[in-house]
C-alpha cells in the first residue's frame, strides 16, 4: 500500500501536465481552491489556539475530519484520487456523489464544505473566533464564486456542503465529539500508589487529568486505540540504582545543566494549548508551510493534509490509551519527592500522566507520515512560532525535527526518557497505517 | 501529593505566621445584602455586541460635596449613564439620573481623578473609538477638555487605565491600556494595539508613548509593589489576543523612559486571561498581594520571598489554591463549566479586620465551554488567611453577566454596598444590610497643591500590633475606578488609630480617633470627623 502513495510524485507530475493543458478558467478555479483551502487551514490554526476546548487531542481529531473532508470533495472530481471511504473506521457507506455529466466548481465546493466543517466543529469558539469564521466564509464565499456561473455554484455549494454534513455525521459518535469542562472528568479517582500520576498544577480544574477516555476514542486508520501499544515503561523504584530512578535523575541533571540551545529546543516545541497551535497544530503548521514552499497543487495539498490528520489523531489516541493504562507519575512529582524538593521543570507539566510522551507519539506520526509523503531527507525550516517571537528551526528531514520534539520533553523537565523513545516508535507503529491508505491510483 | 503539599506548605506557614494576632474565630460574619436595583433610580445596561465584549465600568466619586458617592455607569454602545447620589444616611440608596454631559457613547470604562489638582473629580472615559477626559466644573457638571489639556484621545479600543502623579509632575501620568485592532476581522489574534502613557507636560499632557510592547490590556494598575516609593505599573494582558506576550510590569520612573522588569530581574513568565487586578497586603508584612482575574483559574500573588534588607525582586507566587480563592466555577447550581472572572476588588465587607474579595463574573457572551450563569464571587476571609464563598447567602451572587463594579459606601452608614455592571442587562446595586457587622472607620486623605486626593499615598490602621495598609490607586479592576472614602473594617475595636503616608514618602502623624466615624484628614492637620449632613 505504500507503494500506492509513493506515486504521488507522478501523480502531482501528471496533475500539474494536465493543468498547464487546461484553459485558464481551470487554472483559475485550481488558484481559487488552493486559496479557500489555505486560508481556512490558516483559521483553523487560529481557532485551535483560542478555542478553549482544543487541547492537542482535540486539535489533532479536527484535523483528521477537516481533512477527510476536504479530500473527499477533491477526489470526487478527481479520478486519480481515491475516496477513503471504506479504508476508515465508520466511514463506509453514503459519501454523497457528485451528479453525473454536471459541472462542478472545485473551490466552491470545497469552500462550502470547509465552511460546514469549520462553523460545527469550532461552534463553541468564543466571539472573536465566531466573527472570524463568518468573515472569512463571506469573503472566500465570494472570492471562490467569482466567475462561476450561478447555477454550477449553487450545486457546487450544495454537493461541499452534503460531503462536509457526511463526515461530520461520522464524527458524531467516535467518543470525542463531546469535551465538556475543557476536557476534565468532573469526577475521577486517582489510582493508589506512588508510581500513579497525581496533580501537577495549582489550577484548581486541573486536579484531574486530561481526557482519561480519550484512548477508548473511535479510531481512523489503526484498529482501535490499542493497536500500537507499548511494553510497560521501567518498573517503578525509589531505588537509587534503579533504571526508573536514573531516568528520573537524568531529567533532573539536563535541568541543571541546561545550555540556551537546549532552553531554546524545548520552549519552541512547548506548544502548550491555548497559547499555540499546540502540538498537532505544529506539525500542520509544518506542513503548509512545505505546501505553500512548493505551490502544491490542490490534489496533492488535500492529500497530504489529510493523511497528516489521520496520523496525528491516531497518534493521540493511541497515546492516551496507554497514558491511562500505565497511569505514571510526571517527573517533577518524583523529583520533588526523592531528589529534589524545590525542584520545578521549566516547561507547565501537562495536567495528565506520563507515560508515552505525547507530543514523541505524534511527532513520530508525523514524521513517518510526511516522510511518506516528501521523501527521506527533506530539509526544511519551521517558522510556526515566528509570530511569538520564537526564530525558525532548521531541521535535515521530518524526522530529525521528531526527534527534537521528543528530546525537548527532556530538556523542558516534563518527560523521562523512556516515554520519549517509546512514544516515537509508538508512533512510527500508528503511521504505519495511515502510510498504508490508498489516496491515489497507481498509475 | 508531595508536589501539593510541598507547594502549599510555605504559603500556609505564612498565613499561620502573619494572621496569628488575629486568630480568634475561624467562623466569618456573613453579610446581608438586599438588592434595590429597581427602586433605586439604576437602569442603565451595558449594551453593543462584539467591540464590547469587554468593558463596562463604572465611575464612583462624590461630585456634588456632599460626601455620598455618585456614580457613571458605562453604557457602551448606547449612551453613559449618570447618577446624582440622593440616598439619605442608613436608608434605601436613591439615585437620580440627571444630564452631566458624561453622557457620551461608546464608553467601555471610566475613571474618575482629579487631573487638574483644583479638588474636583474630573474623569477619563475609556471608549471604542477616542478616549475623553472630562473637567468636573462641580455640581456634578462636566465639559470635554481633550483640547484644553492636550489630551491626545486616539482612536482605539481603550480596555484599561491607571494614573499616578511622577515625582515633580504637576500633571498626573495616565497609562491607557488598548485592545485589539477592531478593523481586523479574519485574524484579530496577534493585533494588540499599542498601550499609551500620557505623562505630565506642566499643566497639560504630553503627547502619549507607546508602552510597547503591548499585550491587550485589560487591567492596569500603578502600584508600589516593593514600597520604594515610586509605583510601577501593573498590566494585566489577555493572552486570547496576544503572541510572544505574558503579563507585565513597567518602571515608570520621572525623567526616564518605561522599561519593563525582566526575567533577570525576576519577573516570572505568566500568561493568562488576564482581565482585572485587585491589590491588598493581605498577610499585613507590607508589601501587597495581587488578585489577577482570568478564565477557569485566577490568581492570587504574594511575593516570593521578602528578603531581610526589605527590597524584593518581582517574583511572586500563586497562593490562590492554598487560599480558597481560585473561583474556577460556579458555586450554585449544577453547571460546573468554568467562570469568567472580570471585575476584583479587596474590601472589608464584614467589618471584621480582614479584607475581602469581590469578583464579577459573566460569560465574554454565549461561550458554551463556560458557564452561562456565572454568579459573582464574594470570598470572606478567615482568620487563617484563607477565603471562604459567601456570594450566594449574602445575596449578591448575581448570574447577569457581569463586568465591572463598584464598592461603596452608598448610604454612609458604615456597611460597603455594592454595585456591578452587567452585559446587555441592567447594571445592580445592592446594599448591605447586615446587622451584626463589626466596627468601622472611613478616611479620606486630602492635601493641597499637586495630588489633592493623595494618589500614591498609603493609609495604615493601627489595631495593636497589626496594621491594615491600603494604597490610595486610580486604576485596576475592570473598567471602574473610584475616588473617596477609604473603608477599615475594626472588628471588636472602639477605636483605631490611623494615618497617612504622603505620595512623596512622609508618614502623617497617628490619629487616635473613636471607631464607627468618618474623618477627613488633610495633611498637616488632626484628623476630622465628617459627618453627613442628611
Amino acid at each position: 500500500m505504500r507503494t500506492a502513495y509513493r506515486t504521488v510524485a507522478a501523480g502531482v507530475l501528471l496533475a500539474l501536465a494536465l493543468m498547464a493543458a487546461q484553459p485558464a478558467a481551470a487554472q483559475t478555479a485550481e488558484a481559487r481552491a488552493q486559496n479557500v483551502l489555505h486560508t481556512w487551514y490558516r483559521l483553523t490554526l487560529e481557532l485551535v489556539r483560542h478555542t478553549p476546548t482544543y487541547s492537542p487531542p482535540v486539535a489533532s481529531r479536527s484535523f483528521a475530519y477537516l481533512g477527510v473532508t476536504a479530500f473527499e470533495v477533491a477526489a470526487s472530481g478527481r479520478p486519480e484520487l481515491v475516496s477513503l471511504a471504506g479504508q476508515l473506521n465508520g466511514f463506509d457507506t453514503g459519501l454523497p456523489e457528485r451528479e453525473a455529466g454536471a459541472a462542478y466548481d472545485e473551490a466552491v465546493a470545497l469552500q462550502a464544505a470547509m465552511a460546514t466543517g469549520i462553523k460545527t466543529l469550532f461552534g463553541n469558539t468564543g466571539p472573536t473566533g465566531q466573527r472570524a469564521i463568518e468573515a472569512i466564509a463571506a469573503k472566500l464565499q465570494a472570492s471562490a464564486a467569482v466567475g462561476v456561473d450561478a447555477d454550477v455554484v449553487a450545486r457546487s455549494e450544495a454537493y461541499g456542503r452534503a460531503v462536509a454534513e457526511h463526515v461530520l455525521a461520522w464524527s458524531a459518535d467516535d467518543g470525542g465529539a463531546v469535551v465538556e469542562n475543557m476536557g476534565f472528568p468532573f469526577k475521577y479517582e486517582l489510582k493508589p500508589g506512588p508510581e500513579h500520576w497525581v496533580p501537577t498544577s495549582l489550577i484548581g480544574q486541573q486536579q484531574v487529568p486530561l481526557l482519561p477516555a480519550w484512548g477508548s476514542n473511535r479510531t481512523f486508520a489503526i484498529p482501535n486505540g490499542a493497536s500500537c501499544g507499548l511494553p510497560p515503561p521501567p518498573a517503578y523504584s525509589e531505588d537509587e540504582g534503579s533504571r526508573f530512578y536514573k531516568e528520573a535523575l537524568e531529567v533532573y541533571e539536563v535541568s541543571k545543566t541546561l545550555t540556551p540551545e537546549q532552553e531554546a529546543i524545548a520552549r519552541f516545541w512547548s506548544d502548550d494549548p491555548m497559547l499555540t497551535p499546540t502540538p498537532p497544530g505544529h506539525w500542520l503548521s509544518i506542513t503548509m508551510q512545505i505546501l505553500e514552499q512548493q505551490e502544491a497543487p490542490l490534489d496533492r495539498r488535500v492529500e497530504v493534509l489529510a493523511r497528516l490528520g489521520i496520523g496525528l489523531a491516531d497518534a493521540f489516541i493511541g497515546c492516551w490509551y496507554d497514558k491511562f493504562k500505565y497511569d505514571l507519575v510526571r517527573p517533577v512529582t518524583y523529583i520533588q519527592r526523592h531528589i529534589d524538593p524545590k525542584w520545578q521543570a521549566i516547561l507547565i507539566t501537562p495536567p495528565f500522566p506520563e507515560y508515552p510522551s505525547g507530543h514523541s507519539t505524534q511527532s513520530g506520526a508525523a514524521a513517518e507520515v510526511l516522510t511518506d509523503a516528501f521523501g527521506e531527507n527533506f530539509a526544511f525550516d519551521d517558522l510556526t512560532h515566528q509570530e511569538d517571537g520564537l526564530p525558525p528551526r532548521r531541521f535535515a528531514s521530518f524526522w530529525d525535527a521528531a526527534d527534537e520534539a521528543g528530546i525537548s520533553r527532556l530538556y523542558g523537565g516534563i518527560h523521562y526518557r523512556a516515554a520519549i523513545e517509546l512514544g516515537l516508535e509508538q508512533g512510527k507503529c500508528i503511521a504505519a497505517y495511515t502510510n498504508a491508505l490508498v489516496t491515489r491510483r497507481v498509475q | 501529593m508531595t508536589l501539593l503539599r510541598q507547594t502549599l506548605l510555605p504559603a500556609l506557614a505564612l498565613l499561620a505566621t502573619t494572621t496569628a494576632a488575629n486568630a480568634q474565630d475561624m467562623a466569618v460574619a456573613i453579610p446581608e445584602f438586599i438588592e434595590e436595583t429597581a427602586t433605586s433610580g439604576i437602569s442603565t445596561v451595558y449594551e453593543g455586541e462584539w467591540e464590547f465584549m469587554v468593558g463596562g465600568g463604572v465611575a464612583v466619586f462624590d461630585c456634588d460635596s456632599d460626601g455620598y458617592a455618585d456614580m457613571l455607569l458605562s453604557g457602551g454602545s448606547s449612551p453613559a449613564g449618570f447618577y446624582r447620589n440622593a440616598s439619605e444616611r442608613g436608608g434605601a440608596l436613591r439615585f437620580e439620573k440627571q444630564q452631566s454631559g458624561l453622557e457620551l457613547d461608546n464608553v467601555a470604562g471610566t475613571y474618575p481623578l482629579d487631573i487638574d489638582s483644583d479638588g474636583t473629580a474630573d474623569l477619563v472615559l475609556l471608549r471604542v473609538g477616542e478616549n475623553v477626559v472630562m473637567r468636573g466644573l462641580g455640581e456634578c457638571r462636566f465639559e470635554r477638555a481633550n483640547e484644553a489639556w492636550g489630551f491626545d484621545g486616539g482612536d482605539a479600543w481603550s480596555t484599561a487605565l491607571a494614573a499616578t502623579f511622577e515625582d515633580g509632575a504637576s500633571w498626573p501620568t495616565i497609562a491607557v491600556g488598548n485592545y485589539i485592532d477592531r478593523r481586523e476581522e479574519g485574524f484579530p489574534w496577534g493585533s494588540c494595539t499599542d498601550n499609551w502613557l500620557h505623562r505630565s507636560a506642566g499643566s497639560t499632557f504630553a503627547p502619549p508613548v507607546a508602552l510597547t510592547p503591548s499585550y491587550c490590556a485589560l487591567s492596569m494598575l500603578f502600584t508600589d509593589w516593593n514600597r520604594s516609593g515610586t509605583p510601577s505599573l501593573r498590566v494585566s494582558n489577555d493572552r486570547e489576543y496576544y503572541k510572544g506576550g505574558g503579563e507585565q510590569m513597567w518602571r515608570v520612573e520621572a525623567g526616564r523612559e518605561p522599561s519593563l522588569y525582566s526575567k533577570e530581574d525576576g519577573w516570572r513568565h505568566l500568561r493568562i486571561w488576564g482581565m482585572g487586578i485587585a491589590g491588598y497586603d493581605l498577610n499585613f508584612d507590607g508589601y501587597q498581594e495581587y488578585f489577577l482575574t482570568s478564565m477557569a483559574d485566577n490568581k492570587l500573588q504574594s511575593l516570593a520571598e521578602v528578603p531581610a534588607d526589605g527590597v524584593p525582586r518581582p517574583a511572586y507566587a500563586d497562593v490562590a489554591y492554598a487560599r480558597g480563592v481560585t473561583a474556577h466555577r460556579p458555586y450554585i447550581g449544577d453547571n460546573v463549566k468554568p467562570s469568567t472572572a472580570w471585575h476584583a476588588q479587596f474590601e472589608d465587607i464584614n467589618n471584621d479586620g480582614l479584607a475581602d474579595l469581590f469578583v464579577a463574573k459573566g460569560n465574554v457572551a454565549e461561550m458554551p465551554d463556560f458557564a452561562i450563569e456565572d454568579p459573582n464571587n464574594l470570598l470572606l476571609q478567615r482568620a487563617d488567611g484563607s477565603f471562604e464563598e459567601v456570594g450566594h447567602e449574602a445575596g449578591v451572587g448575581s448570574t447577569a453577566i457581569g463586568r465591572g463594579a463598584a464598592i461603596a459606601d452608598f448610604n454612609l452608614d458604615g456597611l460597603l454596598d455594592l454595585v456591578v455592571v452587567n452585559r446587555w442587562r441592567p447594571a445592580q446595586l445592592w446594599r448591605n444590610v447586615s446587622t451584626d457587622a463589626a466596627n468601622w472607620i472611613a478616611v479620606r486623605p486630602g492635601q493641597t497643591g499637586i495630588n489633592r486626593d493623595a494618589i500614591g499615598g498609603w493609609v495604615e490602621v493601627r489595631r495593636g500590633e497589626q496594621i491594615m495598609r491600603r494604597e490610595i490607586t486610580v486604576g485596576g479592576g475592570h473598567a471602574s475606578g473610584q475616588l473617596g472614602w477609604l473603608h477599615f473594617g475594626l472588628g471588636s475595636s472602639e477605636a483605631a488609630e490611623f494615618r497617612v503616608v504622603w505620595p512623596d514618602g512622609e508618614a502623617g502623624d497617628w490619629q487616635s480617633v473613636p471607631a464607627n466615624a468618618f474623618y477627613a484628614m488633610e495633611r498637616g492637620k488632626q484628623a476630622r470627623e465628617w459627618r453627613p449632613e442628611r
